[in-house]
């Protein structure tokens, strides 16, 4: 078309990409953060504007208002466990939700705390806003966890897989049965025991600390050590290969309990978090009850 | 003899492979060791574990050789026969081995089957479970349920028990539960209020019935004496005015929720912490007053926002017309102060007169100093005497308060002053007879003496004629003296209206009754002990006022010289400004007394003043 051909020839506008890399924190340009603080703002100001007779409390119509704000959104909060299971795409998409999660979870700290007139006590009512308090900054460490330890994660893991790390360990340890065959009783139990202990074990405090003081491994290769240090060298000694194969199974256990770790951080956050919002919603429940119960 | 060693190793996908061996001899060994008959590669094996022979047709012994045992058909020892025939199980380790007789041979065998995996790594393992910290926590859901239900019980379940198990404490003023801890005091939204902290424990005095919001009742279950009504309740919510807007919206919510109107808490916060009760505000007052003739049409008060810029002009309850008897069955009526106020009291008073700091009456005054303690001149206070609390003042009272200048001597015997009684106008009549009955005239110096006497028989008797004739009439001079007493420059008149005799030639004159106001605005309070800072004729214009019937209350104007608005409203500019709220003069549940407001700061006052001399005497003993 004429018209078409005479129109000056625009530059080619740079086609508006949709990156799948932003985080739940990043999603649509921090959209959440801006809408959390804009009702942070709105009820910090309201709180200072409106004079409430003799002073700020939970029962007053402003308390109420912000309280009833507060228990929607903690109920709402509460379906991020229902909604994850039930994955949909688009603006409702899964990472929406949890940057609304998010945002509007850290903006129940100023809803909750000025809902409360800064007025605390032995009390349900103190103890739904503890346990919120607590919800809330378990979330807060897990979106720390969240946001630092993956990089450390995929650098530890260096491209293997779970999978990978264990059959690692299991070729390990089936060439340490082989080497370990020629040797003394004494010094084959030592294999043994470094062969019998199981790589996941150690309990809670070992995994997120890292620290397995008794790790039968390092106990066999070090003793290993200790004896040979006295022998002659033959040469043909079937103890090098041990010791060299307890070496390497040492720092494969090292990079799998540091993925352990990490896995481990990643996770533990959930289980205050989750028992706690259970925790939370029975004393929420309690609380509201007890308000109409004593009206 | 013949052993056959039968090796069973699994393929992937689950079958047997077997490798059969033969060993000849009496003897053979089982260890780890590669030359042994049975090699067991099991680290958990010695290298020369244990030793078979033979003994007899399908009898074998088995004995350790390093002192390691091992296990047979479950039980651990160190050496054992067994009937091949009969079959039995040895465990070495991981490995386990089954003893039988070849069906063909009749040899014995061995079959070998390593039953544990290498190492631990090597058992299986479900990828989706160890890399978690499953089994390390007690679970999400486990301990979710655990704490929901912990919670529920102890601060759900528990109140409503301790609620269920007592219920007559409401509207029994004395009934306590027993001291100790109540579940339901775990809902206490804050502590109670000093008044009321005696109740802490006794939830169920207040809130009487579930899930009902706590009504006046039960607050006058205790307060009989002290909640006395503001208005009729139908006429409150009339004055308040249907709400708009918001308003409109909360009213509707608060009802929607069971929360009538009207009731004691709306005002009268509780759970707001320990300390005082907090005052009412005054926008609690102008929720109603402020406008209120527009919505409540038949009342006769005057709308009221804040004393700074929006109350009406003081209406003093003033005096119509004395009466004799009371004071307080006079009529009496309310007048603005923004007319020419007066008041006809009965008195004739000029104040001008007797303040003025020259002329006769403070001369008089400096005169009777001396006895009187009067100063240059005379001022307010050496008439009007304060009630025992400084509030008001007493009436004024002839005797004590007039009597010392206004003195009603008629008499004098020896040294004694005889004085007409006030008051009572028949005695006044009758003591001016009695005294003019009983005394004769003075008798002239020249009767019957020849000392001063002029010449001539004549004039004596003249003298004595008069002085017949005077003593003759001295009983009619009374009436001439009543007259005079109750006349223009007699000692009645000079104060008092009198009313004028029956009839021409008669004396029995009347003195008008007289009343005095001691308080004249009943709806407000003042104290003026308050204000003793101030001079009486800063407020009261006395000193210009030449006629008793002057009313000389200051108007609002006056008042809001230093008094502002509860937030510092005025009309003009205030230098000492003085916040009022509607508290310090009125009284929502008013009675004769001051208002709750001014007797709280008077409690407190009292308070530092026995706080303060208790330290004083205190730190005298100690100086002691």
């Amino acid at each position: 078309m004429a018209s078409a051909a005479e129109a000056p020839r625009r530059k080619t506008r740079e086609r508006e990409r949709q990156s799948s890399h932003d985080g739940f924190l990043r999603y649509a340009g921090f959209r959440w953060l801006k809408i959390a603080t804009l009702l942070c703002v709105a009820c910090l100001a309201s709180y200072m504007l409106i004079d409430v007779q003799p002073r700020h409390n939970g029962g007053s119509w402003y308390g109420y208002t912000l309280g009833t704000i507060g228990a929607g959104l903690i109920i709402w909060l509460t379906f991020l466990g229902v909604r994850k299971r039930a994955m949909t795409p688009g603006g409702w998409s899964l990472k929406a939700w949890t940057s609304a999660h998010v945002y509007l979870g850290l903006s129940l700290i100023v809803i909750g705390t000025l809902h409360t007139g800064f007025q605390l006590g032995w009390n349900v009512h103190t103890l739904a806003w503890s346990l919120m308090m607590i919800v809330i900054l378990s979330g807060l460490v897990g979106i720390y966890f969240y946001a630092t330890l993956p990089q450390g994660l995929s650098t530890n893991r260096d491209e293997m897989t779970e999978t990978q790390m264990i059959d690692a360990l299991r070729s390990l340890d089936r060439q340490l049965h082989d080497a370990a065959q020629p040797l003394e009783p004494a010094q084959a139990a030592l294999v043994q025991s470094s062969l019998e202990q199981d790589p996941f074990g150690g309990g809670f405090l070992a995994r997120i600390a890292n620290k397995y003081p008794g790790c039968k491994t390092r106990a066999a290769q070090s003793e290993l050590r200790r004896q040979r240090a006295y022998q002659p060298r033959t040469g043909n000694d079937p103890l090098d290969k041990v010791d060299s194969l307890l070496e390497r199974k040492e720092a494969t256990m090292g990079r799998l309990r540091k993925h352990l770790q990490i896995k481990a951080m990643l996770q533990v956050w959930l289980y205050i978090h989750v028992p706690m919002t259970f925790a939370l919603l029975a004393a929420l429940s309690a609380h509201i009850v007890s308000v109409f119960f004593y009206w | 003899m013949t052993f056959i060693v039968r090796q069973i190793d699994y393929k992937a996908d689950g079958s047997e492979i077997v490798r059969q061996s033969v060993a000849e001899g009496d003897e053979i060994r089982i260890g780890r060791k590669g030359d042994n008959a049975i090699h067991l590669p099991d680290l958990a094996v010695n290298p020369e574990h244990a030793v078979v022979r033979a003994a007899g047709a399908g009898q074998i012994t088995i004995e350790s050789l390093s002192g390691q045992p091992f296990d047979v058909d479950g039980r651990s020892v160190e050496s054992a026969s067994v009937d091949a025939a009969k079959g039995a199980e040895l465990r070495f380790g991981g490995h386990v081995i089954a003893v039988g007789l070849d069906d063909g041979s009749g040899h014995v065998t061995f079959s070998v089957r390593r039953t544990e995996a290498v190492s631990d790594s090597a058992e299986e393992k479900d990828t989706g479970f160890i890399y978690t910290l499953k089994g390390l926590l007690p679970g999400k859901r486990i301990s979710a349920w655990g704490f929901a239900i912990l919670v529920l019980v102890s601060c759900l379940a528990w109140p409503i028990w301790a609620w269920a198990t007592y219920d007559d404490l409401a509207y029994q003023k004395d009934a306590e539960r027993p001291a100790g801890f109540h579940g339901d005091k775990l809902w206490i939204s804050g502590d109670l209020s000093l008044a009321h902290k005696s109740l802490s424990n006794d939830c169920q005095s207040c809130h009487v019935e579930p899930f009902v919001a706590v009504r006046d009742d039960a607050c006058l279950t205790c307060h009989t004496e002290d909640a006395h009504e503001h208005a009729p309740l139908d006429r409150q919510l009339a004055s308040r005015g249907q709400p708009t807007g918001f308003a409109a919206f909360r009213r509707f919510v608060s009802v929607s929720f069971n929360k009538p109107e009207g009731r004691c808490v709306e005002c009268h916060t509780e759970h707001e912490g320990a300390g005082d009760m907090q005052p009412t505000q005054q926008q609690f007052c102008a929720d109603c007053h402020d406008g209120m003739k527009s919505r409540l049409k038949d009342t006769e008060l005057m709308n009221a926002a804040d004393f700074g810029n929006s109350h009406p002009q003081f209406r003093p309850l003033v005096l119509v017309q004395p009466v004799r008897g009371a004071d307080d069955k006079a009529p009496r009526k309310r007048i603005s102060l923004d007319q020419r106020a007066t008041e006809d009291n009965g008195i004739k008073f000029p104040h001008d007169l007797h303040l003025n700091k020259t002329g006769g009456v403070a001369q008089m005054g400096r005169r009777l100093s001396g006895k009187f303690g009067f100063g240059q001149n005379m001022v307010c206070e050496d008439c009007h005497k304060t009630d025992k609390n400084g509030t008001r003042f007493l009436p004024v009272n002839m005797e004590e308060n007039c009597a010392m200048c206004h003195s009603l001597s008629f008499d004098k015997i020896g040294g004694t002053f005889r004085t007409l009684r006030h008051g009572e106008p028949d005695m006044v009549r009758a003591d001016l007879r009695a005294f003019y009955r009983s005394t004769p005239p003075s008798r002239p110096i020249n009767l019957g003496s020849l000392a001063r006497q002029r010449p001539g028989a004549v004039n004596s008797r003249r003298t004595a004629s008069d002085y017949a004739r005077a003593v003759n009439f001295r009983g009619s001079r009374a009436d001439q003296a009543i007259r005079q007493v109750f006349s223009r420059g007699g000692a009645c008149f000079d104060c008092h209206q009198v009313t004028p005799p029956s009839a021409p030639g008669r004396v029995d004159f009347g003195i008008a009754p007289v009343a005095q106001t001691d308080r004249y605005m009943h709806k407000g309070w003042f104290s003026h002990e308050a204000h003793d800072d101030e001079e009486c004729t800063s407020c009261h214009l006395a000193e210009t006022s030449s006629d008793a019937r002057d009313l000389l209350l200051p108007g609002i104007k006056d008042c809001r010289t230093c008094h502002v608005g509860e937030s510092g409203a005025s009309l003009t500019k205030v230098t000492k400004p003085v916040e009022s709220t509607c508290a310090m003069c009125h009284d929502y549940h008013a009675d004769e007394g001051a208002p709750w407001l001014m007797r709280e700061a008077d409690k407190k006052k009292s308070k530092t003043v026995t706080a303060g001399a208790a330290a004083k005497r205190v730190n005298g003993s100690a100086s002691r």
